[in-house]
């Protein structure tokens, strides 16, 4: 594969601590909330405690007396300078509510925004919010989708009719292969809803400057120049006049790469009132108003050979759109029908999708976006499968993995896998945890009542979205390719600049790693920079598992450029031929002959003199290169995941977790690794802790961490992480995207140990996530507790 | 909305003369409950009366009788405490459990008791141990047994202007000890679904002399389960003797159907935890 050259500083592949983590741990680093400008004013929300209601009346009265406010909105008066927000992408068939920043005279989830207050200080927004009343008329609400699609139920947009908002097959046929088939397994499957809690939550200062009509806008964002285009546009504003900055962004998890009406009501008030405005998102607010992840259902039918080929797979989703889609939200049903046949070969394959209004808030992209969803469903449906046929569930995956020689490998579904091997990540998982010594252990414990559990899940997935002219408008994403600049300073020394806009990725160094690699510097001599539009002239930004394999890829493209840049001037320099020039740990020389070398500093400064460059040349190291992948890269790997079950009190026990993840070249392992731990948190969260919980009414009840737990580091078993590195074709790198592979094994592999678990008492689905009350249920009903 | 006053008072006099001054007054030890429910809107003081500056609700005392502990001692200072850890290894669980480092740095077991949760883990992890507290208030000192205290949710026996001083915990009989269990969800920072905590006293030939059982989150306070202990006493605990213990606890349990766990669950899983916990203190017992 690749071109890359190994430099003999040995940056790729290098284990490097991240350089921004003393930024970041010592308190040094700058997120939007540090952000203080003089006379800058405090945006507040009011809202809706109502999952559905007319708003009978608004009256803000008493909260624009309040000493310090200085302005007080509602739906009425942000109408004449506020647009509605984007609908979501334009699928066929799909049904878009109007989306206003403020609630126009009707609420349809709880934490919907119904009234904005300004005030000169934070404090004071926050009590002037609280002297605003609102007159709800309550009305009925729905909440589940299975229920939402019933013809008696609440509409969530009486103008639809119906809570339908599309619907959409994708595959080929499966009926015959179904009907042909030995065996057929049918599951429901839920895949509950999660809130992201991104450690930083949303936030935005917004300064609009009268005197030159600039305006630059601090974002805790993933996307900053996507950001700038969307506000340019809805705002009608000049975009050149127009600067996003993503500062230190604590955490996204694909909730942070869409612009929200708080986003953009602040950039319009800034405008309007001529001050500086500030929001920062409260945890609570944060629970409510920022878009969820998954919240999909999916019955799954699964047909096999009696040996366990499988020959056929329907899904058949069922996919929240909450009461107002977001531009992705749509997209993820769609997400999970392409990659729906997994690392297996599957010749019938087939997804029935329809996507759901309810009143609620909307999901959106979270850590795995839809693929994680594919992944579940198929590990799941294959243990199933292994069961009902007495097969063992690792021979099942082995019979129908896709080969290395298939690929590239078409998918019923349009998906087209470019390159894997998915043996060796499961080999190398059954090493690790000795899986001949482990099941013996196991059918020990058993016959001493001690219930062990073993699970797998060989996932794969798809990252680093190329440009998509074939499916409909995907709202703001301009194309899957990302950009770089490379430029050296006179001293030799480094600046990166890159279109994505790492938020905790480590970004910063593993890009530094393949600058420094390509020219044979020091990492220190390299700084990369992100986020900022005024100095970055466009990029993508940070989402789907494409910042190193797309972005690095660019990094890497520029980088060459400068390094041929560099040896034309060293040649011209010593007087010779670019060939016989070599560039290596700081400094270009002619092999055999040590005295005829300039070091890279010399020669960096050589460059800004127009002087002494050969004809032609053009003064300065430095290029800009922009990469474009011409499909997606598959990233792959096997997790196990032995758990043992205390069947007399539910609760679930990790005992070891095995992950072996392909992300192609690793540029740094210790980053990768990483991705996968918090991954793989973030993915055991879901499967044992995390869900939204909504009462009759449509009232979450998980609104706080009192309510909603997530996992913390006592959670964790050790986690034995191993990489494997099989290239991509796709990108120069040969780098495969890693940031979603815990999310995506983790759940499966966890629900699959626990299942495994209670085999012996017949237990063969459990809806996640696993709450020990849930585990003790199925026991009980099976009659092996009281 | 934050009180408008705070106090931060050096002796229980001067505590006491402020929590009877307005009826919106509040103790304030840790603030790890205080603070949440008054950003819930749940609590609306009006005047804070900061614990932490009274000596006497600050100090740790351990002799031949039993420990002193003030109520507003933090949570840390008792975990990290080795003597208090080898005497009574139960209620030093229970304390443990109190939430993380950063919560034990301020949580009390004056708070956890006054908050008067069901699902306070320190609580049945006292009562087994036979701990009182001594109140102060206008009228003078009262010494409480801690099961008497609680007597419902959020209510406790405090009269306007009083306070919990101090804990007093026995010292332990020889060959006696104790032991705290809880389920939750997630291993730390979260509330008992069900907490049992059990007190063992054995005799020379091992079989248990006396027994305590308390049962959490499974009633509207934390709760005796007698019937449970008595099935303890006089066996080796042998399973029979478990058996009975834990359908006796059971029995004694009063659950509620919430989002944390059903009543059919804490039933079931109460008994499950009785038996263990009964296991626990009997080990550590033989080995006084
Ligand atoms: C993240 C988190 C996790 C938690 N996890 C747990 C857990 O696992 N288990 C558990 O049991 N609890 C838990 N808690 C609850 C809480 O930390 C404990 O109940 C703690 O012991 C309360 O002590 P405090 O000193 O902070 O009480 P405070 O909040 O200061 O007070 C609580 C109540 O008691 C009153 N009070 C306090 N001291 C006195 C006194 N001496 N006399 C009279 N009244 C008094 C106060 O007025 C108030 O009403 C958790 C809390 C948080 C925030």
């Amino acid at each position: 594969m690749t071109g890359t050259k190994r430099g003999s500083t040995g940056q790729i592949g290098a284990r490097r601590k991240r350089v921004e983590d003393p930024r970041l741990l010592t308190g040094q680093g700058t997120f939007v909330d540090d952000i203080q400008l003089p006379g800058m004013l405090h945006l507040d929300f009011v809202r809706s405690t109502h999952a559905q209601a007319r708003i009978a009346a608004i009256d803000t009265s008493e909260a624009a007396k309040c000493p310090g406010v200085v302005a007080v909105y509602t739906a009425e008066e942000i109408h004449g300078f506020v647009p509605l927000l984007p609908g979501p992408a334009e699928l066929p068939g799909l049904r878009a509510p109007e989306h206003h920043v403020l609630a126009n005279g009707h609420v349809r989830y709880v934490g919907e925004a119904v009234a904005a207050v300004v005030a000169e200080e934070r404090y004071t927004a926050r009590d002037a919010r609280e002297a605003i009343r609102v007159d709800y008329e309550p009305l009925p609400a729905v909440t589940d989708m299975e229920r939402a699609l019933e013809a008696d139920a609440p509409l969530v947009h009486e103008e639809f009719g119906s809570n339908l908002a599309f619907e959409l097959p994708l595959g080929n046929e499966t009926a015959a292969a179904l009907e042909e088939a030995d065996v057929v397994i049918q599951q429901r499957m839920l895949n509950q809803r999660v809130i992201p809690n991104t450690m930083e939550t949303r936030g935005i200062v917004a300064d609009y400057r009268r005197s030159d009509g600039q305006i630059t806008v601090w974002l805790s964002t993933q996307a900053p120049h996507l950001i700038r285009s969307l506000l340019a546009e809805l705002l009608d504003l000049p975009e050149h006049r127009l600067r996003v900055i993503a500062p230190d962004v604590g955490g996204g998890f694909g909730a942070k790469a869409n612009l929200y009406g708080e986003e953009m009501l602040a950039v319009a008030l800034a405008k309007q009132l001529g001050r500086p405005v500030k929001w920062i998102e409260e945890r609570q607010e944060h629970m409510l108003a920022t878009s969820h992840g998954r919240a999909q259902l999916a019955h799954v039918t699964l047909g096999a050979a009696r040996d366990g080929t499988i020959r056929a797979l329907e899904l058949r989703i069922l996919a929240d759109m909450g009461a107002y889609p977001h531009i992705m939200t749509p997209l993820a049903p769609l997400q999970t029908a392409a990659v729906m046949t997994g690392c297996y070969r599957i010749p019938c394959a087939r997804a029935e999708i329809q996507g759901v209004f309810t009143n609620t808030t909307a999901p959106d992209p979270y850590r795995g976006f839809g693929r994680a969803e594919a992944a579940y469903y198929l590990e799941r449906a294959i243990d199933l499968l292994a069961r009902r046929l007495d097969l063992d569930p690792i021979e099942v995956r082995r019979r129908n993995f896709i080969q290395p020689e298939e690929f590239p490998y078409s998918s019923p579904t349009g998906y087209v896998l470019e390159s894997g091997d998915y043996e060796v990540c499961l080999r190398r998982a059954l090493e690790k945890v000795d899986i001949g010594a482990l099941r013996q252990q196991q059918g020990r414990l058993r016959s001493e009542g001690r219930y062990i559990g073993i699970g797998f899940a060989s996932y794969v997935y798809r990252a680093g979205f190329p440009s998509l002219p074939k499916l409909p408008r995907t709202g703001f994403l301009k194309g899957g390719w990302e950009s770089a600049w490379l430029r050296v300073d006179p001293m030799g020394k480094v600046t990166v600049l890159t279109g994505t806009s790492p938020h905790g990725q480590g970004l910063e160094t593993s890009l530094a790693q393949i600058a420094a690699d390509e020219l044979d510097i020091d990492l220190e001599d390299v700084v990369v920079r992100h986020g900022d539009t005024a100095s970055i002239p466009h990029g993508n930004g940070t989402m789907g598992s494409r910042s190193l394999a797309v972005g690095g890829s660019a990094v890497l493209l520029a980088a060459r450029e400068v390094r041929h840049k560099a040896l034309r001037l060293a040649a011209h320099h010593l007087g010779v031929e670019v060939d016989a020039v070599r560039l290596e740990a700081g400094r270009a020389f002619l092999p055999g002959h040590p005295e005829r070398a300039i070091s890279f500093a010399d020669l960096a400064d050589l460059s800004y003199s127009f002087l002494d460059l050969p004809d032609g040349m053009t003064p300065r190291l430095e290029a800009s290169a922009t990469f474009e992948p011409h499909n997606w890269n598959a990233p792959f790997g096997t997790h196990v995941c032995v758990v043992e079950v205390d069947v007399q009190t539910g609760e679930p026990k990790l005992l070891r977790y095995v992950a072996v993840d392909d992300c192609g070249r690793a540029v740094n392992p210790l980053i990768v690794e990483g991705q996968i731990h918090g991954g793989v948190a973030q993915g055991l969260g879901q499967a044992l802790m995390e869900t939204v919980v909504y009462d009759s009414e449509g009232q979450p009840l998980t609104v706080s961490f009192l309510e909603y737990a997530t996992p913390t580091a006592s959670d964790m078993p050790t986690l034995e992480v191993e990489l494997t590195e099989t290239p991509s074709p796709l990108n120069p790198l040969g780098a495969r995207g890693v940031g979603e592979s815990g999310t995506t094994g983790a759940p499966p592999a966890l629900v699959n140990a626990v299942v495994d678990a209670l085999a012996p008492f017949g237990v063969e689905h459990l809806d996640m996530p696993l709450l020990p009350e849930r585990v003790w249920r199925v026991l009980h009903e099976a009659g092996a507790v009281r | 909305m934050a009180p408008s006053h705070f106090e931060a008072p050096t002796d229980v006099e001067a505590a006491i003369a402020l929590l009877s001054r307005r009826p919106g007054a509040r103790p304030l030890a840790g603030g790890t409950d205080l603070l949440v429910q008054l950003r819930l809107g749940a609590a609306t003081p009006d005047l804070f009366v900061d614990l932490k500056r009274i000596p006497r609700l600050m100090a740790t005392s351990l002799d031949s009788k039993g420990l002193t502990l003030g109520a507003a001692v933090p949570a840390a200072e008792i975990v990290e405490n080795a003597s208090i850890r080898s005497l009574w290894p139960g209620l030093v669980e229970a304390t443990a459990l109190i939430g993380s480092s950063q919560i034990q740095g301020r949580a009390t077991w004056g708070g956890n008791l006054c908050n008067a949760s069901p699902a306070a883990d320190a609580v049945p992890a006292m009562i087994v141990c036979g701990a009182k507290i001594v109140l102060a208030g206008p009228g003078g000192e009262r010494e409480v047994l801690i099961e008497d205290f609680t007597t419902g949710p959020g209510e406790t026996l405090l009269e306007r202007g009083e306070l919990v001083v101090e804990f007093r915990v026995p010292a332990p009989a020889p060959r006696s000890a104790d032991a705290y269990l809880r389920v939750t969800p997630r291993s730390e920072m979260d509330i008992a679904v069900v907490g049992v905590g059990v007190q063992l006293e054995l005799d020379r030939e091992g079989r248990v002399a006396s027994a305590r059982v308390a049962l959490g989150a499974v009633a509207p306070t934390a709760v005796r389960a007698d019937a449970a202990a008595e099935a303890l006493v006089g066996s080796r605990l042998d399973d029979a003797a478990l058996d009975r213990a834990a359908v006796a606890a059971s029995t004694s349990a009063s659950p509620i159907d919430d989002r944390r766990g059903t009543a059919a669950y804490r039933k079931s899983v109460v008994g499950v935890l009785t038996k263990r916990a009964a296991r626990i203190a009997y080990e550590r017992a033989q080995a006084r």
